[in-house]
C-alpha cells in the first residue's frame, strides 16, 4: 500500500502534465488494479484494455480528483471498476459467472512487493462477520458488477431488501475495517 | 435530491451498484450542491471501504505492453484536459476561480468576524487594495474578516464532522420527515452522526426559521424521551449542533427525533409536533 500523501503529490504532478508522474502512479497501483480487473472481467485481454483506459482516464481527468472524496488509490479503483462494470454490462454478463481464478495463475508474478497481509487479514475477518446475505449482495455488486436491481432478480429478494443489505453491509464493513 | 437521500444511496453508488440513471442523480447532486462536508465525507468513507475489498487479491504485474500503450496515447501531445463543464467529479472551487455569489452569513458568526478583525489589526495584516481610501480600506478589512470567519467556521464544522465520521463505531442516523412536517418543513432534512463512545452531531438543511418557537432534538432510549438540545437554524436554514454529551452516557439510544416546541423547549417529553424521526441501527 502506498501512502495517500505521496500519491497526492504524484497526482499534482500528473495534473501539470508530467508523464513521468503518471508512470510512477502506474508503477504503484497497476498490479493491484490489474488483479482486480482480472478477477472482475475474467479475460486477460479485457483486463489489459481496461487497465489502459483507467490510466488514460486518470491522465485526462486528473484535475477532477478531489481528496475530500477519497484517496488516490480509491479514486483509481473507482475509475477501473466503473469501466469494468460498463464492460460487463455491455457484454451481457449479468448473471454470476463461475470464478475463473486460473486467469490469475497464468499471469506474471507480482513485482512490487508482497501483498498487504495485515489488510487481507482484517478484510477476511470483517467479511466473515457480515451476515451471509449482506456479504453475498456486496460480492455480487463488487465482483460481478451487478446493480441492486440485478441482484434482486438474481437472488429473488425484494429490491428494498437488497438496498438495505448493501447499505448496512458496507457501513458495517467500514466500521470493522476502521476499528 | 436531498443530502439525506444522497447519504442513503452513497454506499451503493461507491460500490457501482446503482443503475446508470440513479448514479447520475447522485453525481448531479454533488455537482450542483458544491462542497458539502457530510456528503463528501460519506462518499470518501464508502470509496475507501470499497477499495479495501480488493486488499485480498494478490497483486499481478500487467504485461509491459499495457504501459507502452498508455505511453503512446499520452505522448501524442494530449495534456491533462481542463475540467469539462459537466465534470463527473466536481472539485471545490479554488480561490482563483471566479467569485461566487455572496453567501449569507449566520448572524452568530459576526462575533467571530469582529474577533477576526481585531486579530487582523493587531497582527498588522495589510489588506490588498486598501490604499484607495481609509473608508474603503475599512470596508475591505471588515469584508475580508467576515469571509475569514466564515471560512474558519466552515472548516471547523467540516473538520469536526469528518473527525467524528472516521472514528470507529460512528453511525449516520437518517431522520425521516413525519406527516407533521408540513409546508416548507417537507423540504428539510436532518442527520445525526452518532458514536457510541458518547459524541453526536446534528446536521440539518432547509430548516425554516421559527420566530416564536424552537426546534428541539430528542433522544429516545428504553421508552424514555430525553431532551438533547435546541436546534437553531442559521439564516440559510442550515443547522449544525452538538448533542448534549450528558444525554449520551446512559446506553445506546434507539431513536432520535426533532419536535417544534415553545421557546426554550421542553424538559421531559415533546409537547409539540414531532417532525423528524430516525432509528439507530443495531450494532
Amino acid at each position: 500500500m502506498t501512502r495517500p500523501a505521496e500519491d497526492g503529490t504524484v497526482l499534482d504532478s500528473v495534473r501539470r502534465g508530467d508523464a513521468r508522474a503518471l508512470e510512477e502512479l502506474y508503477r504503484r497501483h497497476s498490479s493491484r488494479l490489474y488483479a482486480l480487473l482480472l478477477r472482475m472481467l475474467r479475460e486477460t485481454a479485457d483486463a489489459e484494455e481496461v487497465l489502459q483506459e483507467t490510466f488514460i482516464d486518470a491522465w485526462r481527468r486528473a484535475r477532477e480528483y478531489a481528496a475530500s472524496r477519497g484517496s488516490v488509490e480509491a479514486w483509481l479503483i473507482t475509475i477501473a471498476r466503473s469501466r469494468a462494470i460498463d464492460r460487463l454490462r455491455n457484454r451481457g454478463a449479468r448473471l454470476r459467472l463461475v470464478k475463473q481464478t486460473e486467469q490469475l495463475a497464468l499471469a506474471e508474478p507480482a513485482q512490487p512487493g508482497p501483498p498487504d497481509v495485515h489488510a487481507q487479514t482484517r478484510l477476511r475477518r470483517a467479511l466473515g462477520t457480515l451476515p451471509p446475505e449482506q456479504r453475498r449482495a456486496i460480492e455480487l455488486a463488487y465482483w460481478d458488477g451487478l446493480s441492486q436491481s440485478e441482484i434482486s432478480r438474481e437472488t429473488g429478494d425484494p429490491l428494498g431488501t437488497v438496498k438495505t443489505r448493501v447499505r448496512l453491509g458496507l457501513q458495517r464493513l467500514a466500521e470493522l475495517l476502521a476499528g | 435530491m436531498t443530502h439525506q437521500e444522497f447519504l442513503d444511496q452513497v454506499d451503493a453508488y461507491a460500490l457501482g451498484a446503482l443503475e446508470p440513471a440513479e448514479a447520475r442523480v447522485l453525481e448531479q447532486h454533488l455537482a450542483s450542491e458544491g462542497p458539502h462536508p457530510l456528503c463528501e465525507a460519506a462518499l470518501a468513507r464508502a470509496r475507501e471501504t470499497v477499495a479495501t475489498l480488493a486488499a485480498d487479491l494478490k497483486p499481478v504485474s500487467p504485461p509491459p505492453g499495457v504501459w507502452e500503450g498508455i505511453a503512446r496515447v499520452i505522448a501524442q501531445g494530449q495534456e491533462p484536459a481542463p475540467r469539462a463543464p459537466q465534470a463527473r467529479e466536481p472539485v471545490p472551487p479554488t480561490p482563483r476561480e471566479p467569485a461566487r455569489a455572496p453567501r449569507r452569513i449566520p448572524a452568530w458568526t459576526y462575533g467571530l468576524a469582529a474577533a477576526a478583525v481585531v486579530t487582523l489589526v493587531v497582527a498588522g495584516v495589510q489588506v490588498r487594495g486598501a490604499r484607495q481610501s481609509a473608508a474603503m480600506a475599512s470596508a475591505s478589512a471588515a469584508e475580508c474578516a467576515k469571509e475569514l470567519a466564515e471560512a474558519r467556521i466552515d472548516a471547523l464544522r467540516k473538520e469536526d464532522a469528518l473527525q467524528l465520521l472516521v472514528e470507529p463505531g460512528t453511525q449516520l442516523v437518517s431522520l425521516k420527515a413525519t406527516p407533521d412536517a408540513h409546508g416548507p418543513l417537507a423540504q428539510s432534512s436532518g442527520v445525526v452522526i452518532f458514536n457510541a463512545r458518547g459524541r453526536a452531531l446534528f446536521l440539518g438543511k432547509s430548516f425554516p426559521g421559527q420566530p416564536t418557537r424552537d426546534y428541539e432534538l430528542w433522544l429516545i432510549r428504553g421508552g424514555n424521551t430525553i431532551a438533547a438540545g435546541l436546534l437553531s437554524p442559521g439564516p440559510d436554514g442550515r443547522v449544525f449542533a452538538d448533542v448534549r454529551p450528558e444525554v449520551l452516557t446512559g446506553g445506546r439510544p434507539q431513536n432520535f427525533a426533532v419536535s417544534i416546541e415553545q421557546k426554550g423547549g421542553e424538559r421531559d417529553a415533546p409537547k409539540g409536533p414531532v417532525i423528524f424521526l430516525g432509528a439507530v441501527a443495531a450494532p
